[in-house]
């Protein structure tokens, strides 16, 4: 199986998609195109296999956000820069049960940490977040993903992952490179 | 002191150092971007078009510099309009990602626990994220 990640496109066929969980199937069906396309509030990026070109068989959404300054607590303040904490949320991640197990939710976020490394270095970008769903957490977490503090019990969990140490990956990739 | 007349020697090793030649650049206007062209230099009192292009290109530049890092270039009134400039071969070399922005609702606790986040160290990356990157 050869896959491409690449934008999602109006005429991808994403109905029958089905990765067990029914908000993450129906955003993909119903909403991903309009998000993307009309009202530009998250840009969709579908895997698909070569062999065919229109079924997807996992995506993830990426949007910009941030967070601003004067929300931050007092007591931290004092360190940061005069600016509000410019950030990338991974909305959604999901891939289609029928392909589970094959590494596409690797390449899927493999390619979100990309895209996410050249946002930073075009228009830059402190960290990446993610809302987890609880039973997933642990998986975000081997990619380095810290879970944020919160207050009660929630239906999902909010992780953070620093672009500097995306970068160092990065970095580390290319030393071991240059070492062979 | 040095000698007042250079030897052969001397003048010929200084021939063979390349000097940085001038470009002739010859353009094709139309009457109406000639004359476009005259009442530019006329109001910017310029007399050659040496001065003109060398001009025209430091400003074009820094357009595509801006475009370049995500930046849109705004022209505002004294009354606060704005109009954004969209040149169609300035949007050519804008970043490639662009992403939209929302909003994301955000607990005390965790806005807390996102800056001691992002002010402190990175960590270290996870060999799944080095795999990651490698793909």
């Amino acid at each position: 199986m050869a896959v491409t990640i690449r934008r999602l496109e109006e005429s991808d066929e994403v109905e029958g998609f089905d990765c067990g969980d029914e908000p993450l199937n129906n955003y993909l069906r119903r909403h991903a195109w309009t998000n993307q396309q009309k009202v530009s509030i998250g840009v969709t990026y579908a895997a698909v296999d070569e062999s065919a070109r229109r079924t997807v068989l996992g995506y993830f959404t990426l949007a910009t956000s941030s967070v601003p300054r004067d929300r931050f607590p007092n007591k931290y303040v004092r360190g940061l820069p005069p600016y509000d904490l410019p950030l990338i949320l991974l909305a959604r991640l999901a891939v289609d049960r029928r392909f589970s197990g094959k590494g596409l939710g690797h390449a899927l976020i493999s390619e979100a940490l990309k895209i996410t490394l050249r946002v930073a270095d075009e228009v830059g970008c402190r960290c990446i977040i993610t809302d987890a769903y609880p039973d997933k957490a642990g998986w975000y977490a081997r990619y380095g993903f810290l879970p944020l503090e919160c207050t009660a019990a929630t239906s999902s969990q909010k992780m953070f992952l620093d672009v500097r140490t995306v970068r160092r990956a990065l970095s580390s990739e290319s030393s071991s490179a240059e070492r062979k | 002191m040095p000698p007042a007349v250079k030897s052969k020697k001397a003048v010929a090793l200084q021939a063979k150092v390349p000097t940085a030649r001038k470009s002739k650049f010859q353009a094709d206007l139309a009457p109406s971007e000639d004359s476009m062209v005259r009442i530019l230099k006329t109001e910017l009192q310029m007399t050659s078009n040496t001065d003109f292009l060398t001009d025209a290109l430091a400003l074009l530049r820094w357009a595509v510099s801006e475009r370049k890092r995500g930046h849109h270039i705004i022209s505002e009134s004294s009354t606060g309009e704005r109009k954004i400039l969209l040149f169609p071969r300035l949007e050519r070399v804008a970043p490639e990602v662009t992403l939209p922005h929302v909003d994301i609702r955000w607990t005390d606790k965790e806005l807390e626990s996102l800056v001691e986040l992002a002010s402190g160290q990175p960590t270290d990356p996870t060999d799944a994220l080095i795999r990651a990157m490698r793909q």
